[in-house]
């Protein structure tokens, strides 16, 4: 009688430490089908290019997995962004106070604001803006309420003059805490967002639209 | 009598009053001239907070401009000089002033000017009392990270391993009581078998009994049997199941980055950093220079201090005491990162693998599709590192993100994508990519009988649309 307890003891609790043994290591991918077919020497954004070492030794591929895969463009390329010339063209003031001030005078939107514009602008800000302006650009995104970056000004009322160059030049340049969106977001966005934050501006009103949805051109954006 | 007489000491006392209140206000008039005395702290915390604290720090550290701890000895122009600058810095640096004139000359070059405040003298004055002798409590720091936990899933499981380990122990345990109280019960039953006189218990190995035993046991046997067989089925069936799965593949980064708390508690969007999801295949891994956006500011963190924040530094080549980056031969003082300085990258390690033979875009999903990033993802703004999410668990997000379409099959596997293909509504509609198949399922005789057979079940799929061709992934 004895031994068929310890018997079936001994049965349950081989089977239980066969269940709790099955733990995963959260820094092993697992185990892969065919490993060359999933990672080729093909050169590609974010593709770890090392050909599977069972072909090429552990050596070549260990060398091939260093090679960097995202790089620096060639310095002076232009990106391409579609077909539009308005937004292909590099960026032609300097970071300097000088061309800070150019900026503001002479820079003005390739883009007539409309409204598929501001809603594209104002989805855009919503993405990439609130965290620090707030939804309504008064300052009060979470890093501001979290006391990460204080004082940043409101748009209806710090930066309610702000011409649009100068808005265009601190995207791409950044000014004073903020830094550069130029790699985030493309020329034409940018375009879209400081569309949205002339609205803003205008203490969130809308401009008014003709029958095309373009907007009527008034007198504050003469100004600006 | 009494009342003219009372009258006339009242009216004294009001004259007398009147003479002290002026002089008092007289003395305080006086001493609210300097600006440096007899502000508000508390008023000059808010005004800092609203108009000075994107430059500026009250203690030494450079953010844009110096930092403010004792410029009340360091400024050395006048009270009516200083106010000028806080108001209108380039009028107050053609006055010619040799301070300011140093100021200018050593930072304007790379942050520009310092733009100007709207700020009366006596908000000024209540800013220095706050700068000067800041409350000692400091406050500021009010983020609530209580409502955003993070589930470190890269962090050792040590109770399942260390359970493991119990089992064991305690299964050799057994095995050598249960062995010995074999030993025993065979002496015993040796000892009465020689008292009775009977035979003795054949002398034979544990293996010739145990298959004696066995023998005369064969029901259990055969039960113990299946169950180890069955066992052997199911645990061998799903780890073959498993292989190229990729589930809870959470592997360890080279900077402790944690997207709780910039996704819950800082409330970034994937896209500010993964911004290319919406444009391109990729979504794409942040470069450096957009993490310092924020850590230009940013520091220290809450959990790591410097030590994590340090390594971006280290790769971008940014000065953390000045502010400023650093160019390929070392000179300091740039105010954007620099190309020419060659750091060492931060080899991130990649966590979502596509196969060389697959094609994907995450354009396509998220720009055309619509489809949130925690359809695929699920909720990574509730753990730390980046991690394959196992599909159960994506399907238990519906409450919080009702675009989630529920799938079966394992996360980033083929049976996976195809039946969401399957499953995934397409709006015409709703976006211009489909403007083109639109007009001809609309507008033709041949089309609107497509459209039909599509709108036999009411909707129509990406499978419809030929999201089940091999072509439209494998070429």
């Amino acid at each position: 009688m004895i031994h068929k307890i310890t018997l079936y003891t001994a049965t349950l609790i081989i089977a239980a430490a066969m269940m709790t043994s099955c733990t995963t290591d959260p820094n092993s991918p697992g185990v892969e089908y065919m490993p060359d077919m999933y990672r080729s020497p093909a050169v590609e954004a974010y593709v770890d290019y090392g050909e599977d070492p069972y072909y090429v030794t552990e050596e070549v591929a260990a060398e091939q997995r260093r090679t960097m895969s995202a790089r620096k463009p060639v310095a002076g390329s232009i990106a391409f962004k579609g077909d539009d010339k308005a937004f292909g063209l590099p960026y032609a003031y300097a970071n300097t106070p000088e061309g800070y001030e150019l900026a503001g005078e002479e820079l003005k939107s390739p883009l007539i604001t409309t409204a598929s514009n501001i809603e594209a602008g104002a989805a855009n800000f919503e993405l990439m803006c609130t965290h620090c302006h707030g939804l309504e650009g008064k300052g009060d995104g979470a890093i501001s309420r979290n006391g990460h970056i204080m004082g940043i000004p409101d748009f209806s009322i710090k930066l309610k003059d702000l011409p649009e160059g100068k808005m265009y030049h601190t995207l791409i340049y950044g000014k004073g805490l903020m830094g550069s969106h130029a790699s985030q977001i493309s020329q034409k966005g940018l375009w879209q967002i400081i569309q949205y934050v002339q609205v803003l501006q205008n203490g969130g009103q809308m401009p008014t639209f003709d029958s095309n949805g373009v907007a009527l051109v008034t007198e504050t954006e003469n100004n600006n | 009598m009494k009342k003219p007489m009372n009258n006339r000491i009242n009216r004294l006392q009001h004259i007398a009053r009147a003479i002290c209140t002026i002089l008092v206000f007289q003395v305080f008039g006086l001493a609210a001239q300097s600006i440096w005395e007899g502000g508000d702290p508390i008023n000059g915390q808010s005004l800092f907070n609203a108009n000075c604290a994107a430059c500026h720090k009250i203690t030494n550290e450079i953010l844009v401009g110096p930092g403010l701890a004792g410029i009340q000895d360091r400024w050395p122009s006048g009270d009516e000089m200083l106010v000028q600058w806080i108001q209108s810095p380039e009028e107050a640096a053609e006055s010619g002033d040799k301070y300011i004139k140093s100021i200018v000359e050593r930072y304007v070059g790379t942050y520009g000017w310092m733009t100007g405040q709207a700020v009366s003298e006596a908000d000024i004055s209540d800013i220095l009392a706050y700068v000067t002798s800041p409350p000692v409590d400091g406050g500021g720091d009010t983020a609530s990270s209580d409502n955003c936990p993070t589930i470190d899933y890269n962090a050792p499981e040590e109770s399942d391993s260390s359970n493991a380990m119990w089992f064991l122990i305690l299964l050799i345990l057994f095995t050598v009581i249960a062995l010995s109280a074999a030993g025993v019960k065979r002496s015993l039953t040796d000892v009465i078998a020689e008292k009775a006189g009977e035979d003795l218990l054949p002398d034979t190995g544990y293996l010739a009994r145990f298959g004696g035993w066995a023998w005369n046991n064969l029901v259990m046997v055969t039960l113990i049997g299946i169950f180890f067989v069955l066992y052997g089925v199911v645990v061998g069936y799903s780890a073959l199941m498993d292989i190229g799965t990729y589930s809870n593949y959470s592997p360890e980064q080279p900077i402790a980055f944690n997207h709780s708390i910039h996704v819950c508690e800082n409330e970034i969007d994937c896209k500010y950093c993964h911004s290319s999801a919406y444009d391109s295949k990729h979504a794409g891994i942040p470069s450096a220079n957009v993490c310092m956006n924020c850590h230009k500011a940013i520091k220290k963190g809450k959990r790591t201090g410097t030590e994590e924040i340090e390594k971006i530094y280290a790769a971008i080549g940014f000065d953390s005491s000045t502010g400023t980056y650093l160019d390929g031969d070392g000179n300091n003082g740039k105010a954007l990162p620099q190309d020419s300085y060659n750091g060492e990258p931060i080899k991130w390690n990649k966590v979502h693998n596509l196969p060389d033979h697959v094609f994907f875009s995450h354009q396509q999903h998220v720009n055309v599709g619509g489809l949130q990033c925690q359809n695929c993802h699920g909720d990574v703004s509730t753990y730390s590192v980046g991690r394959i999410a196992p599909v159960e668990e994506i399907n238990t997000l519906i409450d919080t993100y009702p675009g989630i379409i529920q799938l079966s099959k394992p996360a980033l596997t083929m049976g996976w994508c195809i039946e969401c293909h399957n499953k995934a509504e397409i709006d015409l509609a709703s976006s211009g990519y489909y403007e083109e198949m639109h007009d001809r399922l609309m507008n033709s005789e041949r089309g609107n009988e497509e459209l039909r057979r599509y709108l036999e079940d009411e909707k129509i799929t990406v499978r419809e649309l030929g999201g089940w061709e091999c072509s439209k992934c494998h070429y």
